[in-house]
């Protein structure tokens, strides 16, 4: 075979191979193929959206309180990286910033992965990546500010390392304040800048999160946050919360909790409870507060009013156990606003009997009626329909279980019951603002470009009782603060009224008073006019016996005050 | 009498054969080798067109990159502010200020104490 035909033999086998596997590439493993060069020349990035940011209302204007930066995450990879340079390094240009500890980092160098700094800002980085240090890397991305540093942390919560946010507002709204990222589908250049050619372009844009704007003042936020820490300070307790509402809306103005956190550092933080908002996460037995509750009941079927007496014998004896009141003295022929004055444990029980239509003994229809005001009426024991997420709190219904007559003479006081405070709070404004259940808010409305947008207004969501009952009940709660008035302490031009609470805490599954936690529910404003606020504070500690008179009571008299002179609330001329 | 020489070929096969220098006129046609020729410059002019013209959207691109890229500078550069703003008029910032500071102690507010 001549040279020539070998050749031809050659070139055409060579051509068949080319041919044949030209055939496979393109026929049999077309898809792959495409596959392979779509993710060579396209870049597929998510858009991230935005966080809402979060404001309070400072006056009429609202001013934010969390925000958004740009922070770095620097890496370190032991097995490239120099020691000692990225050490020194990265500790004297992002000290502020680091989080790992330095021998820990280099102990392990089969680990090639370690965040040793995070929410590192802008010019720190720059700074950095101008010493080319080998083995370290940034990653971009945004972290959450608390321009108030501690301020209402147990209100606001925190976003996570994930970007996701944790208890408070940034947990409950998290949806909201989230956003939705987008997607940017390129084609790109080798310098990874996307081109306008190519058919398979996508962008879907972010849609950022709600700028949500709170009803929250950010200023009496922080006076009232200032008084309970200052009172704390003086105190057993280390622990305490209050709320300030509007009643005639419904508007919390402060919800605050002592101790507090800084939001930007959570993971420092030890104690759980402290991410908790003790307001609306946490139901509790707010004991004598709820004779308001009872009263108001009696007084609305008709059954009692506040003159109408009855024998005090310091105890009631119900399904054979001996309730007692706490305070031992008014013994005798009394009136209901002795008892309620006193806080008496035999004045509430007896307003129970006589919602039974008896005097000496608890009924069956006595406790649904009660049952019928705590809950239908002044919504305790469930969801207030608060924005946050809450807890329901817990009441027994008035026909299930045993022991129920005594489970129904503790409940009139406030015991075997779980609220939680803006429950109460809520409760206690309908009751003297007219009679008008407003559901709490805390949501005032949205920035949205630039500009606040008012949510709209919250209606009245049903009565509680009628504004007959209510003015009784405000009279009623006006009354126990004598010793206020007496003392000066209420100031003149003002009309101030409220209740104590000193829940028993719970040993071995029996009701002791070694450890107590002393509660106060109150209201305030020009005298002769509506109430303006409602303030509910709670003082607790583990182990310490805290009381409604002696621990809640002058706490709520400083933040009253406060209250007064922050709204500027002028008082009635004498 | 004149004898006439009549050829038994066809007219026009006469003159063919006759006169090998006869040039036949016919429309402007041009040969394969030209016509390829053009093909390829026309295909040439419109490759450059296309590249022309894939290279000035490019450019565009670079432009649009480059614009993006500033205006996320200029956003986070104005996040930071924001974020510095509200850091110095809050609160806490206020009552740690020096103004603060040199402010003398409030009398009780005469609309409380009237």
């Amino acid at each position: 075979m001549s040279r020539i035909k070998l050749l031809r033999y050659g070139l055409l086998i060579a051509v068949g191979i080319i041919a044949v596997r030209l055939f496979v590439i393109q026929i049999f493993q077309h898809d792959e193929w495409v596959a392979r060069a779509e993710a060579e020349h396209t870049s597929q990035n998510t858009i991230i959206a935005k966080r809402g940011e979060i404001y309070m209302m400072e006056g009429d204007e609202p001013v934010p309180v969390v925000l958004n930066k740009a922070g770095w995450m620097v890496i370190v990879d032991p097995k490239v990286a120099n020691e000692e340079k990225t050490e020194r390094a990265i500790s004297e240009i992002a000290g502020d910033k680091v989080v790992a500890k330095w021998e820990d980092v280099f102990k392990d160098k089969t680990r090639r992965y370690y965040v040793v700094a995070r929410n590192v800002e802008r010019e720190q980085v720059k700074k950095l990546k101008e010493k080319k240090l080998a083995g370290v890397y940034y990653q971009e991305g945004n972290s959450r500010v608390y321009p108030e540093g501690e301020m209402a942390s147990g209100l606001l919560g925190f976003v996570n390392a994930e970007g996701k946010g944790q208890y408070g507002v940034e947990g409950s709204l998290n949806d909201q304040l989230g956003g939705k990222n987008g997607l940017l589908k390129t084609i790109t250049d080798v310098n990874n800048v996307a081109l306008s050619i190519g058919d398979d372009n996508v962008r879907i844009p972010a849609e950022d999160g709600k700028n949500v704007v709170l009803t929250i003042d950010r200023t009496l936020q922080r006076k009232v946050e200032k008084k309970l820490a200052e009172y704390l300070s003086t105190s057993k307790a280390n622990h305490a919360s209050a709320v300030v509402m509007d009643p005639r809306n419904g508007k919390v103005l402060t919800m605050a909790t002592i101790p507090n956190y800084e939001p930007e550092k959570y993971a420092e933080v030890k104690d759980g409870n402290l991410f908790l908002n003790q307001i609306v996460d946490v139901a509790y037995e707010p004991a004598s507060i709820c004779k308001t509750f009872t009263f108001a009941a009696a007084v609305e079927e008709g059954v009692m009013t506040p003159e109408t007496t009855y024998n005090n014998t310091g105890e009631i004896t119900v399904d054979g156990w001996p309730i007692k009141n706490a305070h031992s003295g008014q013994l005798g022929v009394i009136s209901m606003q002795t008892a309620l004055n006193y806080s008496l444990n035999t004045g509430s029980m007896t307003a129970l009997m006589l919602l039974g239509g008896s005097k000496s003994e608890i009924t069956k229809t006595g406790r649904e009626k009660l049952f019928d005001y705590y809950y239908n009426h002044f919504g305790l024991g469930q969801a207030t329909g608060f924005e946050l997420s809450e807890s329901t709190g817990l009441i027994q219904e008035p026909n299930k279980g045993y022991g129920l007559n005594s489970r129904y003479a503790n409940m009139t006081f406030g015991q075997n019951i779980n609220l939680t405070p803006l429950q109460v709070a809520a409760a206690f404004s309908s009751l003297i603002n007219g009679g008008e259940y407003y559901a709490p808010t805390i949501i005032a409305g949205e920035m949205k470009d630039g500009k606040f947008v008012k949510a709209e207004e919250k209606k009245s969501v049903r009565r509680t009782v009628t504004e007959k009952t209510s003015e009784t009940m405000r009279a009623m709660i006006w009354g126990t603060r004598g010793l206020q008035r007496l003392y000066g302490i209420d100031k003149p031009g003002y009309y101030i009224g409220g209740k104590t609470g000193t829940a028993q805490g719970i040993k071995d599954g029996a009701y002791t008073f070694d450890e107590t936690t002393g509660s106060y529910v109150g209201f305030g404003g020009r005298d002769g006019e509506l109430p303006e606020y409602v303030i509910m504070v709670k003082i607790w500690e583990g182990g310490q016996t805290l009381e409604g008179t002696a621990d809640a009571l002058p706490l709520f008299n400083l933040l009253s005050d406060t209250v007064i002179d922050h709204l500027k609330i002028k008082p009635k001329e004498q | 009498m004149r004898n006439e020489y009549v050829s038994r070929r066809s007219s026009t096969q006469t003159s063919w054969s006759r006169n090998r220098n006869m040039v036949r006129h016919t429309g402007g046609s041009l040969g394969t080798l030209s016509l390829s020729a053009i093909l390829a410059m026309l295909l040439l002019v419109v490759g450059l067109i296309y590249l022309t013209q894939g290279a000035k959207a490019t450019s565009y691109d670079y432009e649009l990159s480059g614009m993006d890229n500033e205006i996320s500078e200029l956003t986070a550069q104005k996040e930071d502010l924001a974020v510095e703003k509200a850091r110095l008029t809050s609160v806490a910032a206020a009552e740690t200020s020096q103004v603060a500071a040199n402010m003398e102690d409030g009398q009780v507010s005469g609309y409380a104490s009237e």
